[in-house]
């Protein structure tokens, strides 16, 4: 059999409280994954330990315990194979925003003569709309234009694995809707498979294949695997329209209001096992298999 | 009016009330001989003689010393020019040699938590030690007096150079660190790319606070080691009791300063960075 894109086997985090002896367990027995071309997100209240995963995943972070492969191989360091955005741009901030570009590609591609380096962060820059701002340094940019450098510096590097952290959490609602529809298009054309932490669940939907929940922390599970069954290109007046879609808008919305925390309860209780977690789920088919989670 | 006139006129004012009284409170205006008693004349208090100038003879001695600056008529009299050059002369290589050290030391430390547990103690213990107290160590090792004062402005100026290298390293934001992690850089290419641009204005404030002890420092061990240089130069006029030219050396001194510390923090305006 070939190995996952991407699989994560009972990941767990745990950080040593002082003066006490059980740690604090962030997360545990955490599995799901991901498909090459995948668009996955990942959704839960604060505190869950998303970006800890998620840095796990980019390598920067060690898991307590468990394993993450990818394509086989075991994920232990940074690596340009996968691309992180981070929720706050991460811009070199002395540096102009096409340098910030090259910079990264240089690394990339150590052979590539300067011209090409240049044409090449040039192509990424139109691709986020930005030929324009080539030359400016990132003070001098808004907080939407820095994180569309931000998506240009990730997608520059042609990573296999896109990762990013509530990108757009820190925009205002109007500038967060162009960004969307932005990557929407990007991911789309470049079938980037890409795993990405939000807090917006119209954004979760718009984009994802897949949106893995997780229950409330400590001692956070990744729940359920939520199927996203709506055809792509997906855009924001469209997809309204289609009858899945507030179908699983009720559900997520359920699921962050009651269910992560019932949970959580029920874990800590022993009443649930999460021997078969992340259970697969496709509101818009059926309500059965939301039973087994309630059993 | 602006803020900025304002300033400037208040600024003037000063200037003059100074002046005025500077004159009045020196008293030159009485020292003639004309209401001296018999007696003071006989003492020969009507002889110039020791005494605390005022703004006015400070002023025409400038003009003289200022106009040929650079005169060298053997070793007890050389133009102010010249001393200042010899002082800013070792001032720039005991400070650049720091810098050699410092900033290499300086990454090391700030890169390496190991580095640093283990540097800490001697940077504890040697940097409150006064910069003088190595003179005589340095005299007998180098045998040099002029390089015993870039010795000692070398030692003087290394502290805050390697302290504000080692932290700007240390607090250089983890998001940027991270970029460099996630695109595969190695430890000299990181601490190129990313550490020291990112570092640069902590590193330059470390700079402009060296320099800043280096020129308080040369005054100082000129006076100690003698020969040559502005710290000589106001020795040897205090032993010429020549107070007028003391003043104007202090003003001197006052004002190089200045002109080397604006022109760190001029550099400095290169490297800096917003977020
Ligand atoms: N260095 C640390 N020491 C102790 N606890 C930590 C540390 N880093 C993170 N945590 C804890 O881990 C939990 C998960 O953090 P995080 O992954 O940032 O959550 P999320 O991204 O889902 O909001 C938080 O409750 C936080 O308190
Ligand atoms: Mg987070």
């Amino acid at each position: 059999m070939q190995p996952k894109f991407l699989h994560i086997k009972k990941l767990s985090k745990s950080f040593p409280i002082k003066g006490q002896k059980d740690p604090l367990v962030v997360f545990e027995n955490v599995n799901f994954s991901m498909d090459k071309g995948e668009f996955v997100c990942i959704i839960g209240h604060s505190g869950c330990g998303k970006s800890t995963i998620l840095n796990a995943l980019a390598g920067l972070d060690v898991p307590t315990s468990g394993t993450i492969e990818m394509k086989g191989l075991m994920i232990t360091d940074p690596s340009l194979d996968r691309g992180v955005i981070f929720q706050n741009h991460s811009l070199l901030p002395w540096l102009s925003a096409q340098k910030n570009i090259t910079m990264a590609i240089a690394c990339r591609y150590p052979k590539m003569d300067r011209k090409n380096i240049e044409e090449k962060a040039r192509y990424f820059m139109e691709m986020v709309g930005l030929h324009d701002a080539m030359d400016k340094k990132p003070s001098e940019l808004s907080g939407g234009m820095k994180q569309r450098v931000g998506i240009a510096r990730a997608f520059a590097i042609e990573p296999k694995l896109l990762l990013m952290d509530e990108p757009f959490g820190a925009l205002d609602a109007l500038t967060r809707g162009k960004l969307q529809d932005q990557l929407i298009e990007i991911c789309d054309r470049t079938q980037q498979s890409t795993f990405m932490i939000t807090h917006d669940i119209d954004e979760a939907i718009m984009l994802s294949d897949k949106i893995l929940l997780m229950s409330n922390g400590p001692q956070a599970r990744v729940v359920e695997a939520i199927s996203v069954n709506i055809p792509k290109p997906r855009n924001r007046a469209e997809i309204v329209k289609h009858p899945a879609y507030y179908k699983i808008r009720n559900y997520l919305v359920d699921f962050l209001v009651n269910r992560s925390e019932e949970i959580k309860a029920q874990l800590i209780n022993n009443t649930i096992s999460d021997k078969d977690f992340p259970l697969v789920i496709d509101p818009f088919k059926s309500s059965s298999s939301k039973k087994k989670v309630q059993q | 009016m602006t803020e900025k006139n304002k300033a400037i006129l208040l600024s003037i004012s000063l200037f003059f009330l100074l002046i005025i009284v500077g004159e009045i409170v020196t008293g030159n205006g009485d020292r003639s001989k004309a209401n001296m008693t018999e007696y003071e004349i006989l003492m020969g208090m009507g002889e110039p003689e020791a005494h605390v100038p005022g703004p006015i003879e400070v002023g025409k001695l400038a003009i003289k010393e200022l106009s040929h600056p650079f005169y060298d008529n053997g070793p007890n009299d050389k133009g102010i020019g010249l001393q200042l050059l010899y002082s800013i002369g070792r001032v720039m290589a005991g400070f650049f040699l720091a810098v050699i050290v410092a900033l290499p030391v300086g990454f090391l430390i700030g890169m390496s938590p190991v580095f640093y547990k283990a540097l800490q103690p001697y940077i504890q213990i040697l940097k409150p030690v006064s910069p003088l107290a190595w003179m005589p160590l340095a005299l007998f090792v180098i045998k040099d007096s002029i390089m015993s004062s870039v010795f000692v402005i070398f030692i003087c100026s290394i502290w805050p150079m390697l302290i504000n290298t080692a932290f700007g390293v240390m607090t250089v934001k983890k998001d940027w660190i991270n970029v460099s992690k996630t695109l595969e850089m190695g430890s000299l290419e990181t601490a190129i790319k990313i550490l020291l641009p990112a570092a640069l204005p902590t590193i330059f404030t470390g700079l402009r606070i060296s320099m800043g002890i280096s020129w308080l420092v040369i005054v100082a061990a000129e006076m100690l080691v003698g020969g040559t240089g502005i710290g000589y130069y106001v020795w040897n006029e205090w032993n010429n009791l020549d107070l007028t030219s003391v003043v104007f050396s202090i003003l001197m001194i006052g004002f190089v300063g200045m002109v080397l510390d604006s022109l760190i923090a001029y550099t400095s305006g290169f490297f800096n960075y917003q977020e």
